[in-house]
C-alpha cells in the first residue's frame, strides 16, 4: 500500500519564474541607455581630440563596416579561430583534468603542490620566447599562450568544485555500490562539483578571447595582428573596431556557453 | 532483558571496540559491543550525545573500521558498505543533480536487472514512498519530509537485507517525523526488512522498536537490550507504553 504524503509538501517555486518578461525588458532597457549615454560622451570628447588619440565613434563604425564588408574581417577572424579554438580547448581540458586529479589524490597533490605554486604566477605573455622556441611562429605557437590561460584557470576552479564535494555523497555512493575511485569520480565528484567546472570553462573562454592579442603579437595573424599592425600605424579606429569583434566573438561564445550552462545545471 | 545472543542473527556484533587518538590522549569511543539482530527485527539504537552511537553505526555500515571486533552481516564480515545494506542518513545526501527517479535508481546502474524491470521497481518504490507525480522533481525544490523519502526509496531500491537508519527522522519537524515514523512502520510490515534505526530520541525508540539497545557513554557501551512487548500501533498515552519510556530514560542518564 503506497503511503499517504500527510502534511508536507513541495515549498513554492523560486522567485526567478514570477515576471520575467517584465524585468527582462526593464533590464534591456536600463542597458540600452547606458549605452547610448556611453557613445554620446564618447563622440563629444572626440571631437576635441585628433583622430590618433581618439577617433569619433562614427570613424570607428565606418572603419568596422568597411573591414566587414572587404572580407578582412572575415579573414582575421578565421586565422585567429585557428588557434583559438585548440589552444582553448586543450587548456580547458588539461585544466580541468588536472585540477580533479590534484584535488582527488592526496599523493598527487603534495608531489604537485610546489612545482604548481612556481609555475602558477607566471602570465602567458611571458611564456612567448618558449611558444616560439617551441612551436614557431605559427597557429600552434599562439595556441599555446592561449591554452597556458586557459589552463590555470580551469584548474583552480575544478580542484576548489572537486575539494568542495562532501564526503557524506562519497559515502552514500559507496554504500550503493559504487566501488572503485574511477567510478566515484565519474558518477559523484564530478556532477557534484560540475557547478564549479563549468564557471571555470567560462571564465577560461573569456580569458582565451583576451590572450588573442598577445598571442599574435609576434606576427601570427588574426585580429590581433591587425589591431598591432593598426597600433603602430595610428590607425586608432581600426583599433578599436578591431577589438569589438573580439568583444563581440566573446559575447558571441558567452552566451552559446550561458545556454549549455543552464541546460546542465538545471537542476540548481 | 539480557544482553543479546548474537547467534543465527541477521547480524551480529561481537567485541566492537573504537579508539581513536584525541586532543588529551586516547579517546574510548566504543567498548566492547555486542549485540545481534534478527530477520525481520526493527531494532533501535539510543543514546544520549556522545555515546558513540553514530561511530557505531559508521562501524556497522561498513564506513569506517572497529580497532577491535568484527560485525557479521549474513556470515559476511562488514569490512566496507556492501549492497546487501541500504543506509539512510540524518542528512538526506540526495544527489542534487539527478531526479527522484535518478536518485532512486542509483544502486540498480550495476546490477543485472534488465532495464524495464528496473524501471518497474523504481516506480514501485516511488509509490511505496508516497512520492508518486514526483518522479522528475530535482532535490531543490522538495521538503526536508520528501528527501528523506526519496533517501529511503534509494535505499531500498537495492533491496538490502538489512536497513541502516542513521537518525533519519532528525533533521525533520515533530508532525512530519511522526507521519514519516508511521508510514516507515507500514513499509517496515509490507517489505519485511530487517531495520536497524539509531535516535536520540527516547519516545521514538520506544514507538517504533521490537527491541532497543539502550548505549551510555563513557565509554560508549552497551547498557541494556530492552524488549518492546506492544502491540502496534503504539499510543504514548498508553500506560505500558509510558513504562517502557521511563525505563529507557532512566538508563540513559544515569
Amino acid at each position: 500500500m503506497a503511503t499517504e504524503l500527510q502534511g508536507d509538501h513541495a515549498p513554492q517555486t523560486a522567485d526567478e519564474e514570477v515576471p520575467l518578461v517584465g524585468i527582462g525588458l526593464q533590464r534591456a532597457a536600463l542597458g540600452g541607455v547606458g549605452f547610448v549615454v556611453f557613445i554620446a560622451l564618447w563622440w563629444a570628447a572626440s571631437l576635441f581630440q585628433p583622430a590618433y588619440v581618439l577617433p569619433s565613434p562614427v570613424a570607428v563604425a565606418e572603419t568596422f563596416v568597411a573591414e566587414a564588408a572587404s572580407g578582412e574581417m572575415t579573414t582575421a577572424l578565421g586565422q585567429s579561430i585557428q588557434h583559438w579554438i585548440p589552444g582553448t580547448v586543450i587548456g580547458t581540458l588539461l585544466g580541468v583534468l588536472a585540477g580533479i586529479a590534484l584535488a582527488w589524490s592526496p599523493l598527487l597533490d603534495d608531489l604537485s603542490a610546489p612545482v604548481v605554486r612556481t609555475l602558477r604566477p607566471v602570465p602567458p605573455l611571458a611564456l612567448i620566447g618558449f611558444a616560439i622556441a617551441w612551436f614557431g611562429i605559427n597557429n600552434a605557437g599562439a595556441a599555446f599562450i592561449i591554452g597556458v590561460g586557459a589552463f590555470w584557470i580551469n584548474f583552480y576552479a575544478s580542484y576548489g568544485g572537486v575539494e568542495g564535494v562532501s564526503d557524506d555523497l562519497l559515502d552514500v555512493a559507496r554504500s550503493l555500490g559504487v566501488k572503485n575511485d574511477l567510478e566515484l569520480i565519474k558518477a559523484v565528484v564530478i556532477p557534484a562539483a560540475s557547478p564549479e567546472i563549468m564557471t571555470g570553462i567560462r571564465t577560461g573562454i573569456g580569458r582565451c578571447w583576451m590572450l588573442v592579442v598577445a598571442s599574435e603579437i609576434f606576427g601570427v595573424p588574426g585580429i590581433g595582428r591587425r589591431i598591432w599592425r593598426a597600433s603602430n600605424n595610428l590607425q586608432v579606429d581600426g583599433v578599436i573596431a578591431y577589438i569589438l569583434v573580439l568583444s563581440l566573438m566573446f559575447l558571441l561564445v558567452d552566451s552559446i556557453f550561458r545556454a549549455v550552462q543552464r541546460r546542465v545545471l538545471v537542476w540548481r | 532483558m539480557a544482553v543479546g545472543d548474537a547467534s543465527g542473527s541477521t547480524i551480529s556484533v561481537t567485541g566492537v571496540s573504537k579508539q581513536y587518538d584525541g586532543e588529551q590522549g586516547v579517546v574510548q569511543a566504543l567498548d566492547d559491543i555486542n549485540f545481534g539482530v534478527s530477520p525481520g527485527e526493527f531494532v533501535c539504537l539510543v543514546g544520549p550525545s556522545g555515546c558513540g552511537k553514530t561511530t557505531l553505526f559508521r562501524i556497522l555500515s561498513g564506513l569506517e573500521s572497529p580497532t577491535s571486533g568484527e560485525v557479521v552481516l549474513n556470515d559476511h564480515v562488514v569490512t566496507e558498505p556492501n549492497d546487501n545494506m541500504g543506509i539512510v542518513f540524518q542528512e538526506y545526501h540526495l544527489f542534487p543533480w539527478q531526479t527522484v527517479a535518478e536518485n532512486v535508481a542509483f544502486g540498480l546502474k550495476k546490477s543485472r536487472l534488465p532495464s524495464n524491470e528496473r524501471a518497474e521497481r523504481v516506480q514501485h518504490l516511488i509509490d511505496l514512498v508516497g512520492l508518486d507525480g514526483f518522479e522528475d522533481s530535482y532535490p531543490k525544490s522538495l521538503s526536508g519530509g520528501m528527501k528523506q523519502r526519496v533517501a529511503l526509496a534509494r535505499a531500498l531500491a537495492i533491496d538490502p537485507a538489512l536497513l541502516l537508519m542513521d537518525e533519519p527522522f532528525g533533521a525533520v519537524d515533530a508532525q512530519t517525523r511522526e507521519s514519516l515514523q508511521d508510514e516507515l512502520l507500514d513499509i517496515w510490515q509490507e517489505t519485511a526488512k530487517t531495520i536497524l534505526f539509531v535516535t536520540h530520541d527516547v519516545e521514538e525508540a520506544v514507538r517504533l522498536a521490537d527491541r532497543v539497545v539502550v548505549m551510555g557513554k563513557n565509554p560508549g557501551s552497551i547498557r541494556e537490550i530492552i524488549e518492546v512487548d506492544l502491540a502496534r500501533p503504539r499510543s504514548r498515552a498508553d500506560a505500558a507504553f509510558g513504562e517502557y519510556y521511563e525505563q529507557v530514560r532512566e538508563l540513559i542518564h544515569n
